[in-house]
């Protein structure tokens, strides 16, 4: 009987071992993978005008980390077949924030030149859950604005949104998707460098830069002692 | 024949010039939407604020009410800030809905309900240009961003109409899809 037992309990064990590799199995095939036909590449388009600066800094990207903790930063949608970005948003990000500094002649040439460098943390970078209807892209990123000399550093946060159209065609879906997620780059960019926040940290890590040394004290004259 | 084509074109010139006043530069300059707040027992997930923010600054694109829709923090020029807006508000009361009350009784029954209150401010002097208060109403089955969605298309509607007409409040209600 306890032999019967035993052989009843395997049983079972081995058919749930076996479904449950089917159910794996099945899941594996279902994820989406990364084609030329599925894959689309983010443009940062026009680089952005900053703000005027009273004194234009020259600014440096030393690090750019994703933070979204995402474990696939490449797929931005999972349904029909799945969209990738062939770029890891770090470097999309990276891109699109030098570009505008360089156009406006506000990216040091290297970190050692740079008045203020930055590290750039990555929150969010794609689609976000929005209304069924439509697509809403986010890009959501938060830099430490850091001033190498003094070592103070101040946070500048930045988001960009943008909604786009849903499609019913896959080629249609991937264009709008594509166009959704660089509307919200290029608006996460601008929201960065002509925020009020970026203008009070370059005049703040400015300010603490140019205050003077406190005055050396004369020397008093020695008074001859008396004896 | 000819007094007929002379008609149309007659016609078509004249709906070009009642259309035109359509064309016309917006009022404002710049138009900056901020994050709405949600009032104390609000049970509303932080994507539909975000999701709310989107669409606002969406909808305010769309209707051409300003020449330019800022993001929220970003900088204006001091000549410019005379002519620019601020949008901030709360979402005053959010009711969830039921499905079976919707089912069983209809008529409106067990609609989820969104109220909102947003004040336009201009950003030279903060003056209140004018408060709009937006009801909203949807079937429950439907998702919460489909009436962030409904909300910011009448909001924008009303804010249009009350800068035209310098009223001070404005109320709406609206169901959706409308």
């Amino acid at each position: 009987m306890p032999l019967r037992g035993t052989l009843n309990l395997s049983i079972a064990f081995l058919s749930l071992g076996a479904f449950s590799g089917v159910a794996i199995q099945s899941a594996q095939a279902d994820e989406p993978k990364p084609k030329p036909e599925n894959t689309i590449t983010i443009l940062p388009g026009e680089p952005v005008a900053p703000q005027k600066f009273e004194r234009s800094p020259k600014f440096w990207i030393v690090d750019i980390t994703d933070r979204s903790g995402n474990p696939q930063p490449l797929l931005v949608m999972k349904e029909r077949g799945g969209v990738f970005l062939d770029k890891q948003p770090t470097a999309i990000v990276k891109d699109a924030l030098e570009q505008s500094l360089k156009a406006a002649n506000l990216l040091a040439s290297d970190a050692a030149s740079a008045d203020l460098v930055l590290r750039v943390y990555v929150f969010h970078f794609g689609l976000a859950s929005g209304s069924l209807l439509d697509f809403f892209g986010k890009v959501e990123f938060s830099t430490m604005v850091k001033n190498p000399k003094t070592g103070e550093s101040l946070e500048v946060k930045a988001v960009g949104t943008s909604i786009a159209n849903g499609a019913m065609r896959k080629k249609n879906m991937q264009k709008n998707v594509e166009e959704n997620i660089e509307g919200a780059l290029r608006d996460a960019t601008r929201n960065f460098l002509r925020g009020t926040q970026l203008k009070e940290a370059v005049a703040s890590l400015s300010k603490s830069e140019v205050v003077p040394a406190a005055a050396p004290i004369p020397a008093e004259p020695m008074k001859p002692q008396p004896r | 024949m000819r007094i007929l084509t002379v008609t149309l074109f007659a016609l078509m010139f004249a709906m070009g010039a009642v259309a035109r006043p359509k064309d016309e530069a917006p009022q404002y300059k710049t138009a900056e939407a901020k994050h709405f707040t949600t009032a104390e027992g609000v049970e509303l997930s932080p994507a539909f604020v975000d999701y709310f923010y989107a669409e606002l600054r969406n909808e305010l694109t769309k209707a051409k009410l300003v020449k330019e829709v800022i993001g929220e923090g970003e900088a204006v020029e001091d000549a410019e800030a005379p002519k620019s807006l601020v949008i901030s508000g709360t979402v005053v009361e959010y009711k969830k809905g039921s499905v079976v009350k919707s089912a069983l009784i209809g008529f409106g029954a067990g609609f989820r309900s969104l109220k909102m209150d947003a004040d336009v401010v201009r950003r030279s002097d903060k003056q209140n240009l004018c408060v709009i208060h937006v009801h909203v109403k949807i079937d429950p089955r439907w998702n919460e961003k489909i009436m962030a969605k409904g909300a910011a298309h009448e909001m924008v509607k009303e804010m249009k109409k009350a800068l035209a007409d310098g009223s001070k409040t404005v109320s709406t209600e609206a169901t959706k899809p409308s």
